[in-house]
């Protein structure tokens, strides 16, 4: 797969909400199925099953330290054979559960040394299966293979390129470079699959392109980056090299189970109806999460707000030949 | 530094915080007393609390998570006074969530007390009038120009501010219309999107602007107005400084008791009343004026532990919990089971203290808290009383086994019945060595049996 020479950047919609508060609660992480199921993990350890047009498939899993249960998971993904990798930074272990919530199998212990886990998060798959992970409190990022054997690790606390406070998120692209989401030093960093630090951007604030404990970390197949700024309440969208783009501050309308449930309750109807000001309940929340499916749909877990809501990106790829080549300077010539 | 100054800093620590380990005591001894008073009454000028840790690990808009995070706080805060204040505010002004089901109101409200609890009373009431949770809480929100409901203006009387005795009924009713359309804005409800922060909301066609008349003024009286005539009350000052002492200093009777049961200190009362008057009402100062006091250093185990206080000085004396873990919530369980539910007490008039604290069942809570936290001796804090004894020259006698312990867990003072039951153990175990590994292992065994049996005290319940 390759990228594109250039995009034409048509637009990126909110689309709409999935999810309510009781079915979505505390929404940490989405992964999205093969037949675009949600699968929605809360930080109580339950995972919702949901379909795009928000019907509810019962949830799986729970909270506990059981197999196939969660005391405080972080991150899920979802492979190729419709597994879901679930991390859990209190048990310090990735577990894989199947679909229908059946436990398959679970690696790491905590420490510190080569292998262990302090607090895991953010885990990606890399192009070949293997797996990095955000070692939180040991400051640090680690490779594993598929069955949890340790291959790779790179980083320690600090702030110099290369280390880390705290990482969060983690995302392995296309092309088997890595970009971590350096929560305590509110910045992102890029390394290539053996980690060498590649670039970095993102200060601490709340101006654009800087980050108040960035927290997830998506990257698209036109190589551009997603933030989830959990701090500062929004998504932050830059290029491939790591230009700032634009920002998604929510855009909530009510999901269908959210209507379903206000229609069937009249003191909630009004409530609603006294309630002076609802431009609140479109805002993200802490948002901690973002994922990306094959239609370029964003989906991001609005954690405070218990909820997903999913954006449509709109580009058009421009090969060689259809855009200027770059230029070397900004111009005021407008055509 | 003589013992003796180390067990005045436990003594303050303990009142003005939630204890601390001896390390900590020796680092605030060498500061010398008086300056510590005044960095703690500035907690300014200490870090605060790393909120993203804590927003980051701890459930976030639940209910449930209030308490924990309190506590938490209680227990890693670097401004021990700044929760104190807090904590002695929520007694003072209890609001519970049990009524509102909208927890973020009510930690607003502790957010209110730690910003605002050093500072004056007017501004206090004011805070607390515009308060959505008190507002709630006493049905401020009902309480219209056609239809009022004085609530809140009995309770601002009664348990706020001057205590019973010193108004009459027609002043509850003036302080109820003055308050008249004091409510706030209809928050977006919690389904389906969870809880979002309620906003103070002034609705003057609601308020009652007639001429009325309290505690013998007469004006178009509006919810401030009443405020700046009661924070110049002596009544005032008392109550308040009574609240204070019963808080911080000595145990008083129960609340609804004062107007007929005279203060134990009086001179004390006074001392801080003209402190409060001194300052124009400002709670530092009298704060300053209290822990420098004798009736204040004198006062050593006077006091009931509440069980927020109970708890957290455990953890702190084991040196556990000073990084969010998910176990949390199960110190907010045991501080419930001892009768504190923090954020929801019983009622407005708040907990009963002192001796009130204590029945069958929360003793046995108490004991059996304490003497699980301490019976495991990798905690830090264990480990380092058994360094503390293992530092000592050759064998440990058993006096000064029993002493040193005493010591550690905060220079405790005991009775002599109390200390013969220690010695009895003590003598048992007979002289306490750490040359060789087997000594250690067998002497941390004795440490650990001997700091539970000290933890199990009747003194031990006492701050």
């Amino acid at each position: 797969m390759t990228r594109p020479y250039g995009l034409l950047r048509a637009g990126f919609p909110y689309v709409k909400c999935v999810g309510m508060r009781r079915v979505t609660n505390q929404s940490m992480d989405v992964a999205i199925g093969k037949d675009y199921t949600l699968y929605v993990l809360s930080r109580t350890g339950a995972i919702a099953r949901l379909t795009l047009d928000d019907d509810d498939l019962r949830p799986i899993a729970g909270g506990g330290e059981d197999d196939g249960k969660f005391v405080w998971p972080v991150a899920m993904l979802i492979d190729d054979d419709e597994n879901l990798w679930i991390s859990d930074e209190s048990l310090n272990r990735i577990s894989v559960i199947t679909t229908e919530g059946e436990f398959v199998r679970k690696w790491g212990e905590a420490g510190e040394g080569d292998g262990q886990l302090n607090g895991v998060s953010g885990i990606s798959f890399d192009p070949e299966g293997d797996v990095y992970v955000a070692d939180t409190l040991n400051h640090r990022v680690q490779k594993f293979t598929n069955e949890g054997k340790f291959l790779l690790k790179w980083g320690g606390l600090g702030d110099a390129e290369g280390q880390f406070n705290m990482p969060w998120g983690i995302k392995v692209d296309e092309l088997g470079d890595v970009y971590v989401a350096d929560w305590r030093n509110d910045r992102v960093q890029k390394f290539n699959a053996e980690g060498k630090f590649l670039f970095a951007f993102g200060s601490s604030g709340s101006e654009k392109g800087q980050f108040n404990r960035p927290a997830g970390v998506e990257v698209d197949a036109d190589g551009d980056i997603y933030i989830a700024d959990a701090g500062n309440d929004r998504v932050q969208q830059f290029n491939v090299d790591g230009l700032y783009m634009e920002q998604f501050l929510g855009d909530a309308t009510l999901s269908k189970s959210m209507r379903r449930y206000v229609l069937s309750n009249g003191r909630t109807l009004r409530l609603r109806e006294m309630a002076s000001d609802l431009e609140a309940q479109k805002r993200f929340r802490n948002p901690r999460s973002i994922r990306l499916d094959d239609q370029a749909r964003m989906y991001v877990a609005d954690f405070g707000s218990f909820r997903i809501q999913i954006y449509q990106k709109d580009v058009v790829p421009l090969a060689e030949g259809e855009i200027d080549v770059p230029l070397r300077a900004p111009t005021l010539f407008t055509t | 530094m003589s013992e003796n100054d180390l067990s005045l800093f436990a003594h303050l620590l303990r009142r003005a915080g939630f204890g601390a380990r001896r390390d900590e005591l020796e680092a605030y001894a060498a500061k010398g007393y008086e300056a510590v008073v005044e960095e703690l009454l500035h907690p300014e000028l200490r870090p605060p609390i790393e909120e993203d840790i804590l927003h980051r690990y701890n459930g976030w808009d639940q209910g449930s998570g209030m308490a924990p995070a309190w506590l938490y706080r209680m227990i890693n805060t670097e401004r021990p006074l700044e929760e104190k204040v807090a904590l002695f505010w929520h007694h003072v002004f209890a609001t519970g969530t049990a009524k509102a089901e909208h927890p973020h109101t009510n930690m607003a409200q502790i957010e209110m007390f730690r910003h605002d609890g050093f500072s004056d009373m007017k501004t206090i009431l004011v805070g607390l009038s515009r308060d959505p949770a008190m507002i709630h809480w006493l049905d401020n929100n009902e309480n219209h120009k056609d239809e009022p409901n004085e609530n809140y203006g009995r309770e601002l009387l009664e348990l706020f501010s001057m205590g019973v005795g010193h108004y009459t009924e027609t002043d509850i009713k003036m302080a109820g219309r003055a308050f008249t359309g004091w409510t706030f804005e209809q928050p977006i409800p919690l389904y389906t999107t969870g809880l979002y922060p309620v906003n103070f909301e002034y609705n003057e066609d609601d308020h009652d602007d007639s001429v009325k008349t309290f505690l013998g003024q007469e004006g178009r009286f509006n919810g401030e107005d009443i405020i700046d005539i009661i924070v110049n009350q002596p009544a005032t000052a008392a109550f308040i400084s009574r609240h204070m002492y019963n808080f911080f200093v000595a145990d008083e009777p129960q609340v609804p008791s004062w107007d007929t049961e005279p203060p134990q200190d009086p001179n004390a009362i006074e001392m801080l009343s003209k402190a409060y008057f001194d300052s124009d009402g400002e709670i530092r100062p009298m704060l300053r004026v209290l822990f420098n006091s004798d009736f204040f250093k004198e006062a050593r185990f006077k006091k009931v532990k509440n069980p927020a206080e109970l708890v957290t000085g455990v953890i702190k004396l084991v040196g556990t919990d000073r990084w969010p873990t998910p176990g949390f919530a199960r110190y907010a369980s045991a501080t419930t089971v001892m009768g504190q539910m923090l954020m929801n007490p019983p009622t407005v008039e708040g907990w009963h203290t002192g001796s009130e604290w204590i029945n069958g069942g929360t003793l046995n809570e108490r004991v059996n808290f304490a003497v699980n936290q301490v019976a495991d001796a990798t905690k830090p804090g264990v480990g380092e009383i058994v360094d503390h004894l293992a530092s000592q020259d050759g064998h440990v006698s058993p006096g000064q086994f029993v002493d040193t312990c005493l010591d550690l867990v905060g220079s405790l003072v005991v009775s002599a019945a109390t200390r013969d039951g220690l010695m009895e153990y003590a003598n048992a175990a007979g002289e306490v060595s750490f040359g060789t590994e087997a000594e250690r292992e067998e002497s941390t065994a004795h440490v650990v049996r001997m700091l539970q049996l000290i933890v199990a005290t009747r003194e031990y319940q006492f701050a």
